[in-house]
């Protein structure tokens, strides 16, 4: 796309951009020194998070670039359909409502550092930590390989090519581990709060210009009205199905994202916990909400783009906004560098959670409990870098060329879900049956995704989770537990 | 054993949870319909979201009133 301040505005920003995170990084390293020390510290900041910080790192694993830059084109492809958006993020937060409460109190009672260790306390079982620990990692690399081409194609979109896309992976992804290298989780979470900050301000800009210069809903409604009703229309059946589905993978699905849990725990207090949960609750309307109408407006400023050319609806929005004045030019320029801040953002919480998965549920477990643990930390971070310059080789050429295997995430992480869920309220789990449905779903989830079968139109991932159930459920029921491991359950979970 | 409080306990947090789950499902319009607009919005479009904002105050209620966990009473002691 052509940008009227490609170039050296956008080199100008992303430089100063990139900075400021090395700065955050710097300035939380010097006040916390001992940062890397503990595996507490370097990976839930000491579990100290206040309710800012924390509402910020939360919104920074929930809101990508892609929120900004690909759910215009959504929403002016589907119209009032693609309204779902909002209901949408409230759900998330809605379902965490079902098994945050008891597992942020388990996590202060075992000082459970991520999701795996989680699953360790309560099943004591190697096959189930490793299966999942092994599950997880390869989901959050797919994760990050993810934005990392996000990152590049969107440094070389913003500046017009003038910053290549391979220059700019690289240069972020330094940056990135640089910042998390120094301060751990503070420095994500206190860049999550200047990424989210920007995002928001930009987005904003968006709307404003949007509504100043390219029109309202209301001319937008006359377009539909005349030449496309079914997009302002209340949707049909198969339009409700599609919607319904949606709400509820979401609801299945918030459950999974081992990035987003581990937040849970790296909350000061419950207090600060809950607060941060009520903030939450209301930014879909100012996020979802705001480049939903943006989308809205896009349909009548700009009519009849083909899919290919409404993908890059927000750089048109913005060509048009940045020439109207010097206000418009930077917050469009602010508006771009949001969006990058916003994909980096996404990538730094999901590297720091690879990273103390390897540390503490792997290294740590199994193969030298005895470690010191700024060793454990040490260990994460090389194994964490390994994994960065394997992915950057990956994702030096731009995605047309990824195959499948670099595509499964969610319909691996959801099989997870049972041992994460189930496991917080029933006693009569047995592990055996978790670890069979927990392998069967991802293998048949995985099938199922290289194949591109979707039986019924659902979901691959929903098919394996499914299987997965039906296999724990079904066989916890058929077997039973023992007596150690129920009295076990009874002494974890039992007290609640 | 401490008193403690949790949303997945309370049949009422249920019930009202699947209300609104309901109502944040277009189904009680008929299909295709779009009329009144206002401020150029579909009438259907403005009852999702106030059921949305519904969810929103329900995350709210449910947080305030239906979630203690007693975990913070540790830390004062």
């Amino acid at each position: 796309m052509e940008l009227a301040f490609g170039g050296a505005a956008g080199i100008t920003v992303l430089v100063a951009y990139g900075v400021l995170m090395l700065a955050v990084g710097l300035i939380t390293y010097l006040r916390n020194r001992h940062v890397r020390e503990s595996l507490d510290e370097y990976y839930l900041g000491g579990r100290g998070l206040g309710v800012m910080v924390l509402f910020f790192t939360f919104f920074a694993t929930q809101y990508s670039g892609n929120t900004v830059v690909g759910y215009p084109p959504t929403a002016y492809r589907l119209g009032y359909q693609y309204l779902v958006s909002i209901p949408f993020f409230i759900l998330i937060v809605a379902a965490y409502l079902f098994f945050a409460p008891r597992l942020y109190a388990l996590g202060r009672r075992f000082s459970l550092l991520t999701p795996v260790d989680w699953m360790h306390i309560r099943f004591q079982s190697k096959a189930v930590t490793i299966l999942a620990a092994t599950l997880m990692l390869y989901a959050l690399g797919n994760y990050l390989l993810e934005q990392f081409v996000a990152i590049g194609q969107g440094v070389s979109g913003l500046t017009g090519g003038t910053i290549p896309y391979q220059v700019g992976v690289v240069f972020f992804i330094v940056i990135m581990v640089a910042y998390s290298w120094l301060g751990g989780m503070r420095s994500v979470a206190y860049t999550d709060t200047i990424q989210g900050i920007a995002l928001l301000f930009g987005v904003f800009m968006l709307l404003i210009g949007s509504l100043l210069y390219l029109g309202t809903p209301a001319t937008s409604a006359e377009v539909m009205l005349a030449q496309m009703p079914d997009k302002i229309g209340v949707p049909d059946a198969a339009g409700r199905a599609n919607w319904l589905s949606l709400l509820l993978l979401v609801g299945i699905g918030a459950a999974v994202y081992p990035h987003a849990i581990q937040r849970i725990f790296a909350a000061k207090s419950e207090a600060t916990l809950k607060r941060s949960f009520v903030r939450m609750a209301y930014m879909p309307f100012v996020t979802a909400g705001v480049v939903f109408v943006v989308g809205i407006i896009g349909i009548s400023a700009f009519p009849d783009l083909s899919t290919a050319e409404s993908e890059q609806l927000v750089g048109r929005i913005a060509n048009a906004l940045a020439n109207q004045n010097a206000v418009f030019y930077w917050a469009m320029v602010l508006l771009f560098g949001g969006v990058i801040a916003a994909i980096v953002s996404t990538a730094d919480s999901v590297l720091l959670t690879f990273s103390s998965i390897v540390s503490n549920d792997l290294y740590g477990r199994f193969i030298s409990p005895e470690a010191a643990e700024h060793r454990k930390v040490l260990i994460g971070k090389l194994v964490g870098l390994v994994a960065v310059v394997v992915l950057v080789i990956i994702a030096w050429y731009p995605p047309s060329t990824l195959y499948q295997i670099f595509v499964l995430k969610f319909e691996l992480l959801i099989q997870t879900a049972p041992a994460l869920i189930l496991g917080l309220y029933w006693t009569r789990l047995n592990s055996r049956a978790l670890f069979a449905g927990m392998l069967v779903g991802a293998v048949f989830a995985a099938v199922m995704t290289f194949t591109g079968l979707r039986p019924l139109g659902v979901f691959s991932g929903l098919w394996g989770l499914m299987l997965n159930l039906a296999i724990c459920v079904g066989g916890s029921l058929a077997m039973g537990v023992s007596e150690q491991e129920r009295r076990r359950a009874v002494e974890v979970i039992g007290s609640y | 054993m401490k008193n403690t409080k949790e949303p997945v306990k309370s049949p009422l947090v249920w019930i009202l949870f699947a209300v609104i789950f309901a109502l944040i499902n277009p189904w009680y319009f008929p299909a295709g319909s779009h009329a009144p607009l206002i401020w150029g919005v579909p009438l259907w479009a403005w009852a999702i979201v106030a059921a949305s904002l519904a969810l929103s105050v329900f995350v709210t209620w449910v947080v305030h009133y239906q979630w203690d966990m007693r975990t913070d009473d540790n830390e004062d002691q």
